[in-house]
């Protein structure tokens, strides 16, 4: 069986969602390689240098909300001074426990992101990427 | 405008003058003594000076508590006057002593007082002046020959003027106390609601502040509650995907329930304190969409059983409507997360049917599902706080109450009717807000 996507990123600063994230997606072939980074700034650190090699840029970015240092939404302001061509390659899901309703509004106004998930990621909700 | 201020005052003035009476009436007193001595009048000095102070005083002794000495002592200040003018012979100094009373009445601030005195100098002028002039011995009331009506008049006129002016200066005065007092009164109160006023407002903000912080606290908590079990729940997932043994897969599905029905209980209650703390809010509402959110939601949130039941939603869109989004959807994921906890193993086709009918002034939702039902006895008690119908119920015993509340906080009525084996309905009215107020 193929790999959906080549390459999904995951930015979230809990290990144990990232670990679930990757091994969810590595048993569904939804991704063939997960980058997993626990910041927003390592995130941009990563995509920043990728706009001379757009064939690395992950299909997906899956961002958490309540991270220290940087929030999602903060990483989603950083995120639009990044490159056109980046930019246009990612689609960005947002993957939080937040149930609140302003998170969700705010997430889904964002001309990035295409999604608002809850945790915990599976199978089902993979299937909607 | 009464007021125990006000009445001390006038008592303060009342006992003051009072006091002052005391002197005076001494002094008339000795005054008629010494007038004695021109025409050797003393029987008179001393007999009617007498019963003038007796009929005073015993009048003040008698009613303490009414102002009748006060016209008693007007009506003796007209007495003095005319024994005065009796003892010296009709002196025409002595018809001043008339007006020497009527100042003196000012104090007192009630211009009626000047009544009586004035009411006695008539008299006294009209009968005295009448009978000297018939020649009646021993009548005394002018030293001149004769005395022409034009004079008279004058006399008179004067007399009339004197009392009036004094009246008013009486009236004028109590008027400006009374005046004073209501000011000062007013004063101080407004100083003080000012004050109430200001304390008041330091402690809404207390509150307003403390609400706030508990709001974000609560929601902090119940974030940190939550991130950790929904951790757990994706571990959880990973080792049921990783084993085809059916003891494992048993164990598996309990610890997942058991992860769901305490993330249930967070949820629940971070709904309640959301709904008792945020301000209803008001946009337009889009059913289609809400329904379609709430259910989607659900379908992901529930088990196998849960998920075979089927959300059937019916909108008749007519007007505009305008109310709390976030309310609306706690109420409508409470409602149907309930139809579909609760479905009849009997029944063939598990279904929740939601149907709205918007008009210009209300939306009124009807939750139907044909589930197990519920006793009528318990019709009531299903909205209380932690009321459980059994050890069957799943859930916190929260949804309910807060469906309740959030329906009341919008303004709401909700009702149900229910059949043990049959189903269950909740018919709700929201108001529409959208005439009241316009989104900005």
């Amino acid at each position: 069986m193929e790999y959906k996507y080549a390459k999904v990123m995951v930015v979230d600063d809990n290990e144990i969602d990232l670990y679930v994230a990757e091994v969810v997606m590595r048993n569904t072939k939804f991704a063939e390689q997960v980058i997993c980074v626990k910041s927003g700034k390592e995130a941009l650190d990563y995509l920043r240098p990728l706009y001379s090699d757009p064939g690395e840029i992950p299909q997906f970015i899956f961002l958490d909300i309540n991270m220290p240092e940087m929030t999602g939404f903060e990483f989603l302001v950083e995120y639009q001074q990044l490159p056109e061509n980046i930019r246009s390659k990612c689609i960005i899901m947002m993957l939080t426990t937040s149930l609140n309703e302003d998170d969700r509004l705010k997430a889904e106004r964002n001309e990035f992101v295409r999604r608002f998930l809850n945790k915990p990621l599976d199978r089902d909700k993979l299937s909607l990427c | 405008m009464e007021n125990p201020i006000h009445n001390a005052l006038l008592e303060q003035i009342k006992h003051k003058s009072d006091k002052l009476m005391n002197y005076f009436l001494i002094s008339f007193y000795i005054c008629g003594l010494l007038l004695a001595f021109f025409y050797d009048t003393w029987l008179i000095a001393v007999g009617v000076g007498s019963l003038s102070l007796m009929a005073y005083y015993s009048t003040k002794w008698l009613l303490p508590a009414s102002n009748a000495y006060q016209y008693v002592l007007s009506v003796v200040f007209g007495i003095f006057m005319a024994q005065y003018i009796y003892q010296m012979h009709g002196l025409f100094e002595m018809h001043f002593i008339a007006f020497i009373g009527s100042a003196i009445l000012v104090t007192y601030q009630n211009w009626k007082l000047q009544i009586p005195l004035a009411l006695l100098v008539v008299v006294h002028h009209a009968s005295f002046g009448y009978l000297q002039y018939i020649g009646y011995g021993n009548v005394y009331f002018t030293q001149l020959p004769y005395m022409t009506l034009q004079t008279f008049i004058i006399h008179g006129i004067l007399a009339t003027v004197v009392f009036f002016i004094c009246g008013l200066w009486g009236y004028q005065l109590n008027k400006l106390n009374r005046r004073l007092i209501k000011q000062t009164y007013e004063m101080g109160r407004f100083q003080e609601e000012q004050l109430q006023k200001k304390v008041l407002e330091r402690s809404n903000d207390e509150l307003r502040k403390s609400n706030k912080e508990l709001d974000s606290f609560v929601y902090s908590v119940s974030h940190d509650l939550r991130a950790p079990l929904s951790s757990v729940l994706g571990v959880v997932g990973l080792c049921e995907t990783a084993t085809e043994d059916p003891f494992m897969l048993k164990n598996v599905g309990l610890i997942k329930t058991s992860i769901k029905k305490l993330d249930g209980f967070i949820i629940d209650i971070l709904d309640y304190s959301r709904n008792s703390r945020m301000e209803v809010t008001n946009c337009e509402i889009h059913f289609n969409e809400l329904l379609s959110e709430v259910s989607n939601n659900l379908k992901f949130m529930g088990n196998e059983e849960q998920r075979k039941v089927s959300i059937r939603t019916i909108v008749n869109n007519g007007d505009p409507f305008y109310s709390d989004k976030s309310r609306l959807s706690i109420i409508l994921n409470n409602l149907i997360s309930n139809g579909m906890r609760y479905q009849n193993p009997q029944a063939p086709d598990p279904f929740v049917e939601v149907e709205v009918n918007v008009s210009k002034s209300a939306a009124s939702i009807r939750v139907k599902d044909n589930g197990v039902g519920i006793d009528k006895e318990n019709h009531e008690k299903v909205f209380r706080m932690f009321y459980r119908v059994s050890n069957k119920s799943i859930g916190s015993g929260l949804g309910l109450y807060i469906v309740k509340e959030a329906v009341v906080k919008l303004n709401g009525t909700i009702s149900l009717t229910s059949e043990v084996g049959k189903g269950t309905e909740f018919s709700i009215q929201i108001p529409n807000i959208w005439n009241t107020s316009m989104p900005r």
